[in-house]
């Protein structure tokens, strides 16, 4: 096997974004996946900063990174990577014929599955909220048997936002799945066949008028393209809004493919269903790292490696009781001494979880440190949620984080 | 002011039981309970209705009632009852002495206890510690607490008996050496209440010591505190027992798909901090490692504690699990018994005994009749047929068993909304169907009522799914009136969290990460608005 220039482990959107950033340096890159990462539970908007450390909704996020910890991610990438990092994701997003919108410094609101607004920064055009925000009545565009969304309760929560339309109906669709439990992925390979997306229609104009605000769960076909919005669009002269849901995420999912075409585009080689079981090291640096897939071990040797390998839930980190680790190169994590401390009385507590914020400390050049601040190896870079120092649920900042860090360690790979 | 014969107070297994008990016999009866039923002990405990096996060496009294009770609740409860039957198992290093005397004492108890033949005993439980050197069967059973409670209050509704959940008592009203009646308090609206009755049942569990002191009686009741765990796998399909002195962490029972591990013992001054510590999980799983060796590898769903209630002198699991029924006219007090101590495997014997009491005072001659009928019918096979097409096939007697007397309804609703069909809750296979069915119970006030009827939420995803779906469906059927649907997800998932914070690592971890993405991180729960 002839040795590449940067190995990515991880196939998450931290990863995909560095893997092109790479790419488009002329580096000779191969991704290792294990699966899509946690890019199908989140909705595929970027999210940068929602919320600062005391809870309070943050109304220009780039400005507030300046006040951010020094072992916050986005201080780690510094403000100049932050900002080309963005251009470069929409740079992407547009070259894939998926263009998305905003800007850093704006926070936008979008509507929920649940009825609340969350802050976002970056979207693609079906989900924005903008024309929701300008109407005096809505429409929510119900699909039967669909068993994660339900309209009465986004309407319920959305009548409570003040600047909100306080008129909205229902529209309820059938896409004659009768018998079986039907996902958000189940309606949208619907409304990817031409004969779906015309009952849609037909069902759909029965409680629709030209003009209205149609609010529809994120299923508008499973390409990333806009194409079953501008048919939709064109068939009722209404505006269409995708609202974020639970996973399976189609509006994440679409994302990954763009982003996946794209680093293909680039001539990035992708390793798919792979696990990395261990790295070969040798005297500070990292020669190659072992995978362990469908059939056997491979190794693959590289100059630098990014560790794009998510937090606990996908697996780049794990916690014993009383301890954690980085399972591929064994890197330190620290925890706090007493299990207690882990964590807070509550859930969803207003504040930052300590286990949130668990993970890789690294140094400028988001290389993995020891405890003296010594970066362990020279060529190997983390990003994404595998980093410490930002509890990404809380603050609304996974995806930015992940396109920040993604992107600057992208450009710093040698 | 409400006027009934007897107001019960408290809504565990001995309440519901003497409420049932009273029912049967004619007598006008009210059960008070100031959350949902089986919301303490009766729902935090192990589920293991007892052959009276552990018993049998420590507590030779309490083995003789348990093997009796044992027989009539597989036989009238067949439909919260897992007849699993239990192993029990003696390790290397455990006293041989101790099996002889247990032997002797299950013989004297009349508890049946085979030896199992080792190589037999791991085929049947392949997972079971290598390090095993004795196995003996006895008829150990699985029982589902909160299923329990409502059953015995099913069954009391069709003699007369009524239940009022998320009302407290607050005082007893007396007048002269007489009592007259309850003062109450709505814990859901604060709203102050009494209840006229000539007679008052005190089954408040670990608090029966409180609701006496009201009457100026002392009744000593000693809270012993058992933390427990519950793992999301059925690795055992038997209970298995540690076969030594009774000690921490020797007890597994198969419920449904999971498993729960228990427990501990320790006295402690309320009944009512019920959030396990990291200590006490790690001293079950170091015991528990024992008789399954690889138990460090399997996945836990959360921990969770409840408080034995003790009346007797001595501390801890050493003191006898009897009860005793306290007649207060002894007291100088008419019209007030309390049934303090006890357990579940026996709460019917201790019902009947209270009852009888009770009984005696108001002249009531009818005898305890709750040793006869099951608590609920099985359906018709009629109805099994018309309802198979709407349930996964092992869902199906899950459905009929949890829903007793409402399974018919929600059949008849199937057939004319079929869709209602589709899982809510696919860990414990939960139909929207029956979501709404318990929903639509005047009983039912947030989704934690929902779960303990229905099990919804107790499986391996803890609600991350089955919460935005329950109150999504509610919501559209207008089942929530004027509530917050954001507030009742945040609550659900807030009281699973307590359960799972002391278990944070491993997958919990995991699962606790996913969770936050999906209600933190996507739907926005936890922040502040806009503007």
């Amino acid at each position: 096997m002839s040795a590449c220039d940067v190995v990515v482990i991880g196939g998450g959107l931290s990863g995909l974004v560095a893997a092109a950033a790479a790419a488009e340096r002329d580096k000779k890159v191969v991704l290792i996946a294990k699966g899509v990462g946690a890019i199908a539970v989140g909705s595929g908007s970027i999210d940068v900063l929602g919320y600062e450390a005391g809870g309070k909704p943050v109304a220009r996020p780039l400005a507030e990174m300046g006040k951010l910890p020094s072992n916050h991610p986005y201080a780690r990438a510094g403000k100049q990577a932050t900002a080309k990092a963005f251009e470069f994701f929409l740079d992407l997003c547009e070259k894939g014929g998926f263009p998305y919108s905003g800007s850093a410094d704006v926070a936008r609101w979008v509507p929920t599955a649940i009825g609340t607004l969350k802050p976002t920064c970056f979207l693609p055009r079906s989900m924005d909220p903008a024309p929701l925000e300008a109407a005096k009545a809505a429409v929510v565009v119900g699909f039967r048997g669909l068993k994660d969304y339900y309209p009465e309760l986004i309407i319920r929560g959305l009548m409570q936002v003040p600047a909100y339309p306080k008129r909205f109906r229902t529209v309820i669709v059938d896409p004659e799945m009768a018998g079986r439990d039907v996902n958000a992925l189940d309606i949208a390979r619907w409304l990817d066949t031409e004969s779906g997306r015309h009952a849609c229609i037909e069902q759909m104009l029965t409680g629709i008028a030209p003009g209205n605000v149609v609010l529809v769960p994120p299923v508008l076909g499973t390409v990333p393209n806009y194409g079953v919005l501008e048919e939709f669009e064109k068939a009722t002269t209404c505006k269409f809004i995708e609202i974020t849901g639970m996973p399976p995420a189609i509006t994440g999912l679409r994302l990954y493919d763009l982003l996946v075409s794209e680093i293909k585009k680039r001539g990035v080689r992708i390793v798919e269903h792979a696990t990395v079981t261990r790295a070969v090291v040798d005297n500070g640096r990292c020669t190659a790292v072992v995978t362990h897939g469908v059939d056997r071990e491979r190794t693959h040797p590289a100059r630098s490696f990014i560790l794009a390998t998510g937090g606990f839930y996908s697996g780049g980190l794990e916690a014993g009781f009383g301890s954690a680790r980085e399972p591929v190169f064994g890197l330190p994590v620290k925890v706090p001494e007493s299990q207690s401390d882990w964590s807070n009385a509550f859930l969803l507590s207003g504040g930052a979880q300590p286990f949130a914020r668990f993970g890789l400390d690294v140094d400028a050049r988001l290389r993995p440190t020891d405890g003296s601040g010594k970066a362990v190896f020279e060529n190997v870079y983390a990003v994404g949620r595998t980093l410490s120092g930002f509890d990404d649920a809380f603050e609304k900042s996974g995806n930015g984080v992940a396109v920040v860090t993604g992107y600057r360690a992208g450009t710093l790979v040698a | 002011m409400d006027s009934v014969t007897v107001v019960v107070i408290g809504g565990g297994a001995t309440g519901t039981g003497i409420l049932r008990d009273l029912s049967m016999r004619g007598v006008k009866t009210l059960l008070i309970e100031r959350g949902d039923l089986a919301s303490d002990a009766s729902g935090r405990f192990h589920g293991l209705l007892h052959s009276g096996a552990r018993y049998a060496v420590t507590d030779p009294r309490s083995a003789k009632e348990c093997i009796e009770e044992n027989a009539i609740l597989r036989r009238i409860g067949k439909h919260c009852v897992e007849k699993t039957e239990g192993f029990f198992v003696r390790l290397e290093g455990d006293g041989e002495d101790y099996e002889g005397q247990w032997v002797a004492g299950c013989a004297a108890a009349r508890i049946h206890a085979k030896r199992v033949d080792l190589k037999e005993a791991r085929r049947l439980e392949p997972h079971l510690s290598r390090r095993a050197v004795s196995v003996f069967r006895v008829p150990d059973s699985a029982i589902d607490g909160f299923r329990l409670c409502w059953q015995n209050v099913a069954s009391a509704r069709r003699y007369g008996g009524e239940v009022r959940t998320y009302t407290e008592a607050t005082g007893i009203e007396r007048a002269g050496d007489r009592v007259v009646g309850v003062t109450v308090c709505d814990t859901l609206t604060g709203a102050v209440d009494s209840i006229g009755c000539d007679h008052v049942v005190n089954a408040a569990g670990s608090w029966v010591g409180r609701v006496a002191s009201w009457a100026g009686i002392e009744v000593d009741v000693k809270p012993d505190r058992g933390v427990l765990i519950a793992f999301n796998h059925r690795f055992t399909n038997r209970v298995i027992n540690r076969l030594r002195p009774p000690a921490n962490g020797d007890i597994f029972v198969p419920h449904g798909p999971i498993t729960v591990l228990g427990t501990t013992s320790s006295p402690v001054a309320s009944a009512d901090d019920n959030v396990p510590h990291v200590e006490e999980v790690l001293e079950l799983l170091h015991n528990g490692t024992e008789l399954f060796e690889d138990l460090p590898k399997y996945r836990i769903l959360r921990a969770y504690a409840g408080a034995r209630p003790l009346y007797s002198p001595g501390e801890g699991r050493a003191a006898s699990r009897d009860f005793t029924i306290l007649d207060h006219s002894t007291d100088g007090l008419r019209g007030l018994t309390s049934a303090a101590g006890g357990k579940l495997t026996s709460y019917r014997l201790m019902a009947e005994k209270t009852a009888d009491v009770v009984c005696r005072e108001l002249g009531v001659k009818a005898a305890c009749r709750t040793a006869a009928e099951p608590m609920v019918e099985d359906p018709p096979r009629r109805l099994v047929t018309r309802a198979r097409p709407f349930f996964p096939p092992y869902g199906l007697d899950l459905a009929a068993s949890r829903l007793g007397a409402a399974f018919g309804p929600v059949v008849q609703g199937l057939q004319m909304h079929p869709e209602e069909r589709r899982l809510i809750c696919e860990c414990e296979m939960v139909t929207l169907a029956e979501v709404e069915s318990a929903a639509r119970e005047p009983t039912t006030f947030n989704l934690g009522d929902i779960r303990r009827r229905t099990r919804m939420g107790m499986g391996t995803c803890q609600g991350a799914f089955c919460s935005l779906r329950a109150v999504g469906a509610l919501v559209s059927h207008d089942l929530v009136a004027d509530k917050d649907g954001k507030a009742l997800i945040r609550d659900f998932l807030e009281t699973r969290w307590k359960g799972i914070r002391p278990v944070l690592w491993g997958d919990q971890i995991r699962e606790a990460e996913f969770q936050r993405e999906v209600y933190a991180a996507t739907l926005n729960l936890d922040g502040t608005a806009q503007r």
